[in-house]
């Protein structure tokens, strides 16, 4: 009996090491180990060994069994892995082929900037509204103190739809539509699409926008060099210089534009920042009485801040974009990269 | 605005400010420095040159051959001036220099003599439009000196961006007002106050409405010689790119970028009746030809100046050619008015013809600086024109305004700017500027601000003055103290963000387009006539035909970016976009904004993944529909439970867009509606974007995907008892729907079944013709036991039996 289990053993072995696929190895597999196979005839006739044998034999047998198992598996997993591109003669995975990666696509760059920049301001408790981007004349002018025939148009090349409606040319319109809905406090942020009709190499005719206002009781130009300023440094990860300068709108008083030191030169001159070291990336200020009294607030009562960033411009400043016709080719090549 | 250093030195002491701490200063004033530049930065390589000797060219008559002393050096030049002559200095081109149009100066043969450079006309030098003969310039001045020196061109150019709220600073003395403030010296101006001489006045003037004409003022000089202005004019003009005509011209120009306010010269003798009336157009007055020459058509509303007979300008914007001085004018009637900006803004912007005249008056002159202004160009067209002025002259001032009087809180100044203020820092700086002002009582300020100011009307107009003289970085920072409250969000904002998220998971990037499109789409498209998607929302002013109408459909600019793409090699595109479309109400009515999501695919379904790991299969309908089945079921719309709130569907006849393949198209069904379709596109639509390879694509309404109320999540216990797999391979006809049989599986009464799904789907041999196998795996399980083999065969052989019987199939054997 010992005999005749060394014998399977070393047959099982034998036959093993000749198996070179999938097919062979099952068949191996049917003729000694499978449920009618050699290991399995073996084991009944164990049934008929004397009793005081039992337990050596049986031990044996086992034993010889599951080797024959343990190898079996061993090759089926070298089969299992075993693209045989992957691994070599000896079995081994070559770790230089590139991982097996699923493609996936990626946000648009204007979608990327703009969900950080209404991260930020959310962060702060600002809330998230939209609105419309075909535009009553009145919002996107009267109700921001631009009454018809203002100088301040000529800064708005704007396309129309009719007499009064036009393509808003700013996002500042939901400051009214909102002050006209809800009191004070508020903090909103309103991102979206805006339009001028103006195009040549620095400019597309639809491009981003977000606007925010802060509006309550004793809100100071101090408050809003604060919150700009906290929103510059988190926006571009570090401590810039920021420098504000007298500007105009219409519809805030003061006003100020917003420049960080550019993200290119560090401020020493360079071709984007057309040498002064400074880039421009925000217009700001104080709430015009003006507007506030076309919606009903009190000015001697409620101060408040607004501020308007163009997403775009962002964009090509933080990943150093140089022309902006690429953000609506949709060019993959351009899309893949952040 | 634009104005030279050298220009604003004669009023302010800049002290020692560099010209870029200057810029620096006036940037952080408000007043932004785009430029500083250097004036004529063509000509510095241009030298002065004494012509030593003259000899004709022996091959051609009108050529001299000239020698050329510059500096140490003499050149041997060919010239074709009339005047060259011996001892004339005269302005060089050596070789290397590039001159104003761009062309190089090099030595070059001319008819077979070499000449080493060029001797240059006025008009070559970009300096006038005199090309008679190479510039002559004084005798005794030396040669090889720069010219740009000489000529007194070595001066920086520096432009100001101006706000529109600044028209102050539209002329060299408002900014030198600010420079003063700047530096604390005071202001040096050409003329102080004056009054207009007085006398009898041979003309008269009348104004039809004070409303549109606050002030007209206007000066008789007799005796005037046109001719060219002096150099330091000229100069002047040049250096901030004005082109001079004639001294009168030049000089009512020179004395408008001075004070900022316009004037204008009529030759008096063309003045029909010796009057000038300020009026709208006659009815018969239709047309108006401007010293441009070009006719204007004029409209009812507009303000002309006329004399006794028609009109000889259009006010505040252009002189008439009827009355235009001229090399032969002897008498001219000098204008400084002031014009209602409204009514100059309208008609310079519907007559196409801004001017710097315009440009000022439209955002407002000071009506107080109109005598000040035009004494100074009496005084100076006397100087340089030779004329004298006649004595007297006419002011109309029906719009004079009372002087401006605020008060201004110190506390709230304070307040507003979030910075602790007293009356001596605030006074301070506002004197600083000229703007008066005294202390009313301990919080209080007398506030006058000076007239030319016109931009300053209220307190808060004051704040701002204050905030700007201290410096905005001067300011400290603070954030604002607020109550907490909790940001509502918009849900669908967030579905967007989620379902872009899963998109790109799924390998899709996202597109953004114009919002506005060509009308050519929709026919590309191949929509019917009466489709509601050819309603569109149309630009009155679209920058090309290409952007003229508000897209009604997100599609046909994804196709563009696919054919695009394709162009750069890139064939296999995953794209979605997810925007508004536009739908016109009524003509003053906002449209109806819709955001809809649509999403393209096209090519290897593994995109450009490496062949080494996967197959390159290309991707086909059931792509589109998974894409979207997954989409659905994390948003919870579709396979969370029993319901199922969208369906897919396949579409009726008449349902399916022109666009769409009839024969690989589904719509999704919800209780509200359809919420859109996936599709693969019609070939001919994809060819007629130059598109050859397959498209499918998917577009879903946002609004509604939105408005669909999630499954709510909700746990159900894990089996305890195990779960008994069967596979069944039927045999049915070709037309067999395989969601027809799962369909009916899930709604049998079967008990025990779990779970079916269909893995394999197979015709051709050795199946008969015109069947198919179609595989399902069937998992039964029991809550409460081991299911036995009895129990199972049981529901499983009703199965089978229900589904042979009902799809006329068959069990495949083997």
């Amino acid at each position: 009996m010992e005999q005749e289990i060394l014998k399977l053993q070393g047959q099982a072995e034998e036959q093993l090491a000749t198996v070179e696929n999938g097919e062979q190895l099952e068949e191996f597999r049917i003729r000694f180990l499978g449920r009618k196979g050699q290991f399995g005839s073996l084991m009944k006739e164990l049934a008929n060994v004397p009793v005081e044998d039992k337990p050596r034999l049986g031990q044996m047998a086992n034993k010889a069994k599951k080797e024959i198992e343990g190898l079996y598996t061993e090759k089926q997993q070298k089969f299992a892995e075993g693209s045989t591109r992957a691994t070599g003669k000896s079995g081994q995975i070559d770790l230089t082929l590139p991982g097996r990666r699923p493609q996936n696509g990626k946000l648009h760059p204007v979608t990327q900037i703009m969900n950080e920049v209404c991260a930020i301001f959310e962060s702060l408790g600002f809330s998230v509204a939209e609105g419309p981007d075909v535009e009553h004349d009145h919002y996107n002018f009267e109700a921001l103190n631009i009454p018809a025939h203002h100088p301040a148009r000529d800064m708005h090349d704007t396309f129309y739809v009719s007499d009064s409606i036009l393509l808003r040319t700013h996002t500042s319109p939901m400051q009214a539509r909102i002050m006209e809905k809800q009191q004070p406090p508020l903090r909103v942020i309103a991102p979206g699409k805006v339009y001028r009709c103006d195009s040549d190499i620095t400019h597309t005719p639809m491009f981003h926008q977000v606007e925010g206002f802060l509006v309550d009781k004793h809100v100071s130009f101090a408050d809003l060099k604060g919150v700009l300023t906290t929103f510059t440094q988190k926006m571009f990860e570090k401590d810039l210089a920021l420098r504000f300068r007298p500007s105009f709108f219409p519809f805030t008083e003061p006003s100020a534009e917003v420049d960080i030191a550019c993200v290119i030169c560090g401020g020493s001159g360079c071709r984007v920042c057309k040498r002064t070291g400074w880039l421009e990336i925000l217009g700001a200020g104080m709430i015009d009485p003006e507007v506030f009294k076309m919606v009903g607030y009190d000015p001697e009562i409620y101060s408040g801040f607004a501020f308007g960033l163009g997403i775009e411009r962002i964009a090509m400043l933080k990943y150093g974009i140089d022309d902006i016709r690429l953000y609506y080719e949709n060019d993959l090549r351009f899309l893949s990269q952040f | 605005m634009k104005f030279t250093l050298s220009w604003l030195k004669e009023y302010v002491d800049t002290g020692d400010l560099s010209p870029e701490a200057l810029a620096d200063h006036l940037t952080m004033l408000g007043l932004e420095v785009d430029g500083v530049t250097e004036v004529f930065p063509d000509l510095k390589s241009l030298k002065t040159a004494k012509v030593l000797s003259v000899e004709p060219h022996p091959n051609a008559e009108t050529l001299h051959l000239c020698e050329v002393a510059v500096g140490e050096d003499t050149y041997s030049i060919v010239c074709g001036a009339p005047n060259v002559r011996k001892d004339l200095i005269t302005a060089i081109a050596l070789p290397g220099t590039v001159m104003p149009d761009g062309t190089k100066i090099k030595p070059s043969k001319v008819r077979g003599i070499t000449s080493n450079g060029m001797l240059c006309s006025e008009r070559e030098l970009g300096l006038s439009d005199s090309h008679t003969g190479i510039m002559e310039l004084p005798a005794d001045l030396e040669h090889g000196l720069p010219l740009r020196k000489v000529l007194g061109l070595d001066d920086l150019q520096i432009e100001v961006d101006l706000t529109p709220n600044r028209p102050d600073c539209a002329s060299v003395i408002g900014i030198a007002r600010e420079v003063a403030g700047i530096t604390r010296t005071p202001l040096t101006l050409p003329v102080g106050e004056v009054s207009m001489e007085r006398g009898s006045c041979e003309f008269k003037v009348d104004i039809e409405d004070s409303e549109q004409c606050p002030r007209y003022a206007a000066r008789l000089i007799k005796g005037v010689t046109i001719a060219p202005s002096p150099w330091w004019v000229r100069k002047r003009l040049l250096s901030i790119g004005l082109r001079p005509i004639n001294n009168v011209v030049d000089i009512t120009n020179l004395v408008m970028m001075e004070y900022g306010q316009p004037l204008h010269a009529f030759d008096y003798d063309t003045l029909e009746g010796k009057q000038i009336l300020v009026r709208s157009p006659r009815s018969n007055e239709t047309t108006f030809t401007t010293l441009d020459g070009v006719e204007r058509s004029l409209e009812a509303d507009m303000l002309l100046i006329c004399d006794a007979a028609q009109p000889v300008a259009v006010a505040g914007v252009m002189g008439g050619l009827n009355s235009e001085v001229t090399a032969t004018t002897t008498n001219i009637l000098l204008e400084s008015a002031c014009f209602n900006p409204i009514s100059i803004r309208r008609t310079a912007r519907r007559l196409n013809l801004p001017s710097e005249a315009s440009y000022r008056f439209e955002r407002g002159v000071d009506p107080d600086g109109c005598i000040t202004a035009m004494e100074r160009a009496v005084s100076l067209l006397s100087e340089v024109a030779g004329g004298t002025a006649v004595p007297g002259g006419v002011d109309l001032y029906g719009g004079i305004r009372p002087l401006n009087s605020l008060t201004l809180r110190i506390s709230r100044t304070s307040a507003l700017l979030g910075i602790d203020l007293d009356y001596n820092k605030i006074a301070d700086v506002l004197q600083s500027i000229g703007i008066r002002c005294i202390e009313k009582d301990k919080d209080t300020l007398w506030v006058n601000p000076p007239t030319f100011r016109i931009d300053i009307e209220r307190e808060v107009d004051l704040v701002e003055e204050v905030a700007r003289l201290i410096g905005y970085n001067n300011i400290p920072t603070s954030l604002p103290t607020v109550s907490l409250s909790y940001p509502e969000q918009d849900p669908q904002r967030r579905l967007r963000a989620q379902t872009a998220t899963l998109l790109t998971g799924m390998g899709f990037s996202e597109a953004i387009n114009y919002s506005f499109v060509t009308e050519k789409h929709l026919s590309l498209m191949r929509l019917a006539e009466d489709d509601l998607r050819r309603r569109q929302v149309t630009l009155l002013n679209p920058l090309s035909e290409e952007q003229s109408v508000m897209r009604t459909m997100l599609l046909p600019a994804l196709l563009e970016n696919l054919k695009r793409n394709i162009n750069f090699q890139k064939n296999s595109v995953k794209l979605f976009e997810m925007g508004k479309v536009f739908t016109p109400q009524g003509e003053n009515e906002q449209p109806i904004e819709k955001e809809r999501l649509v999403g393209i695919l096209s090519g290897r379904r593994n995109g450009e993944a490496s062949s080494l790991h996967f197959n390159d299969e290309n991707v086909d309908i059931l792509d589109a529909k998974g894409n979207l089945e997954q989409i659905l079921e994390t948003l919870r719309l579709q396979g969370c439970g029993s319901i199922d709130l969208v369906q897919f569907r396949i579409p009726e006849q008449g349902e399916v867009d022109p666009y769409s393949d009839s024969s690989q198209c589904l719509l999704l069904d919800t209780e509200k509606g359809i919420l859109g379709q996936l599709a693969r596109l019609q070939p001919e639509v994809a060819r007629n974007f130059g598109i050859k390879q397959e498209i499918f694509f998917f577009d879903l309404d946002l609004e509604l995907l939105c408005s669909l109320q999630a499954i709510p999540k909700k746990f159900s216990s894990l089996p305890v008892f195990p779960a008994v797999k069967r596979d069944i391979a039927l045999l049915v006809p070709e037309d067999v729907k395989a969601g027809d049989l799962l369909k009916t599986i899930r709604a049998s009464k079967e008990k025990f079944i779990e779970h079916c799904e269909i893995f394999d789907v197979y015709q051709g041999k050795p199946l008969e013709k015109g069947m198919k196998s179609i595989a399902i795996s069937m998992t039964y399980r029991s809550p409460s036991k081991t299911l036995t083999e009895k129990n199972v065969t049981k529901s499983h052989t009703k199965i089978i039996q229900q589904l042979t019987s009902q799809f006329n199939g068959s069990l495949r054997e083997g």
